[in-house]
């Protein structure tokens, strides 16, 4: 096709394979029609920029230290030679696109996946693919943020509290029958022991 | 002087001396031909291996009872109208990256089916119910390549995983007609007919090329930018500044929804015996 055109182009005496190109030709439903105020040209936008108040989803990937892994589980020399396990780690005190708010709260909820570092870990190996495995990841990570920037409920309405205290009452009381039956049990199996 | 010759030159030494190859002296390799046991005759004859009256060889879908399966069930809804749907013959990434690296296939110029066909490697029946090509994630952790790639589906696996090596990915819809011109250019323009305008997507598919987040060719393109951020964010790489690239011109070269050919509009005629295009007075 490039061959044609160029053909085409020296022989109809026109110097520029540019001055052919597509951008010449518009038709009634070309993309200038049809999103008239749009810029027509891809182009690479901005981050969105960082607010102190809210989580705005956006992660900056260079901040993050990922590394690929072999899964666990079937699947013989795929799973034994493919690095699909995504293990995502990143420094929390010092990452400035969480906000401050979210970010105490972050800590104390995932303390168990913070090291002694400070980094926060998160591993996927859920499919059998490395990118999706790393979307996945990612999901993880802003799910714990939202999760954290969420308003801790600790007012709990009075029914709520009596319901707890009902079934912490029965669970309580279950555990001791079944404490005396077993007790019960053993004393059977003794000698009986004749008490004068 | 007694030397020490390769096996390969005393082959060609005897070779000088031996007479002229022909039907008389040659053979087959040994066990090469495998005599086929016939059912006759002593060991295979009387039941041919299927005994006297306990076990006969069954036709295929025959499940011993009255009304087989098979027969039963003549038709299942769920495959109503499969018939009528399009089809998007599948090329994976990882068939795209070999073509690439073995030089088959030209990336300092926009892919299209056209460029894909002429590969030879692959091709496209129109009549079929082939509407074009849809690009397959198998491959997606091993693809490198920085391409300009039009075709007419592909999932968000396929577009994260072209992007994020700094290419451009669109998905666009090509009519029937549009389509028998598009797959083999040459034999289009022996016709000598005007290039035909290209039609727009049936309904249900104007929703799918609409889509920004499908890279459509009826889609926004501010939206598509946006989208191209959404998805790296989404798959975890650092988007690439394409408006840096060196090859940008190229790289968001785009054809017109009504064009068919990069370069060639509508109502032009290609004239291959005198090497020159007739351009329409009156706009098509």
């Amino acid at each position: 096709m490039l061959k044609l055109t160029k053909l085409i182009v020296s022989n109809s005496g026109v110097r520029n394979i540019r001055i052919l190109s597509a951008s010449c030709y518009k038709s009634d439903i070309s993309l200038e029609t049809l999103y008239p105020n749009s810029k027509q040209n891809i182009f690479t936008p901005s981050p969105p920029s960082l607010s102190q108040e809210k989580f705005n989803g956006y992660i900056p990937i260079d901040q993050l230290q990922i590394s690929y892994d072999r899964a666990s589980g079937p699947g013989g020399q795929n799973v034994n030679k493919v690095a699909t396990k995504v293990d995502l780690r990143f420094h929390v005190q010092s990452a400035n696109w969480i906000p401050e708010k979210a970010k105490q709260q972050l800590i104390e909820n995932n303390k168990m996946k913070i090291n002694k570092e400070g980094f926060l870990i998160i591993k996927s190996d859920l499919t059998r693919y490395q990118q999706m495995n790393l979307a996945d990841a990612l999901e993880k990570l802003r799910n714990l943020i939202r999760e954290a920037e969420k308003p801790k409920n600790v007012e709990l309405s009075p029914e709520t509290l009596e319901k707890i205290r009902k079934r912490q009452e029965i669970a309580a009381n279950q555990r001791l029958i079944q404490k005396r039956q077993k007790s019960a049990t053993k004393e059977g199996r003794k000698e009986p022991s004749l008490d004068l | 002087m007694a030397s020490l010759k390769h096996t390969s030159e005393k082959a060609l030494q005897m070779l000088r001396s031996l007479p002229r190859l022909s039907l008389a002296n040659i053979r087959d390799n040994p066990h090469s031909r495998i005599k086929t046991k016939r059912g006759r005759g002593q060991h295979r004859g009387d039941f041919h291996g299927n005994g006297q009256k306990r076990w006969t060889v069954l036709r295929l879908g025959y499940d011993c009872s009255n009304s087989p399966f098979y027969l039963r069930f003549k038709y299942e809804p769920y495959y109503q109208g499969h018939h009528l749907r399009r089809q998007y013959p599948p090329i994976t990434l990882k068939t795209l990256q070999m073509l690439i690296d073995s030089n088959r296939l030209d990336t300092s110029r926009p892919i299209d089916v056209a460029s894909l066909c002429t590969t030879g490697l692959f091709q496209i029946f129109p009549d079929e119910k082939q509407f074009g090509f849809q690009l397959i994630d198998e491959g997606a952790e091993c693809f490198k390549a920085k391409i300009n790639i039009e075709v007419q589906h592909a999932s968000e696996l396929v577009i994260a995983a072209i992007e994020k090596n700094g290419g451009v990915i669109r998905t666009a819809y090509y009519d029937q007609k549009a389509l028998h011109a598009l797959r083999d250019p040459k034999k289009f323009f022996e016709r000598g007919l005007p290039i035909p305008r290209r039609m727009i997507p049936p309904q249900d598919a104007v929703e799918y090329y609409s889509n920004p987040k499908n890279r459509g060719y009826l889609a926004d393109p501010e939206a598509i930018s946006h989208e191209r951020l959404v998805l790296a964010q989404k798959y975890g790489y650092k988007l690439p500044k394409i408006e840096d690239d060196p090859q940008y011109n190229m790289l968001i070269e785009t054809k017109d929804p009504r064009q068919i050919f990069y370069g060639l509009e509508p109502g032009i005629v290609v004239n291959l015996k005198d090497k020159c295009i007739i351009k329409p007075k009156v706009d098509v």
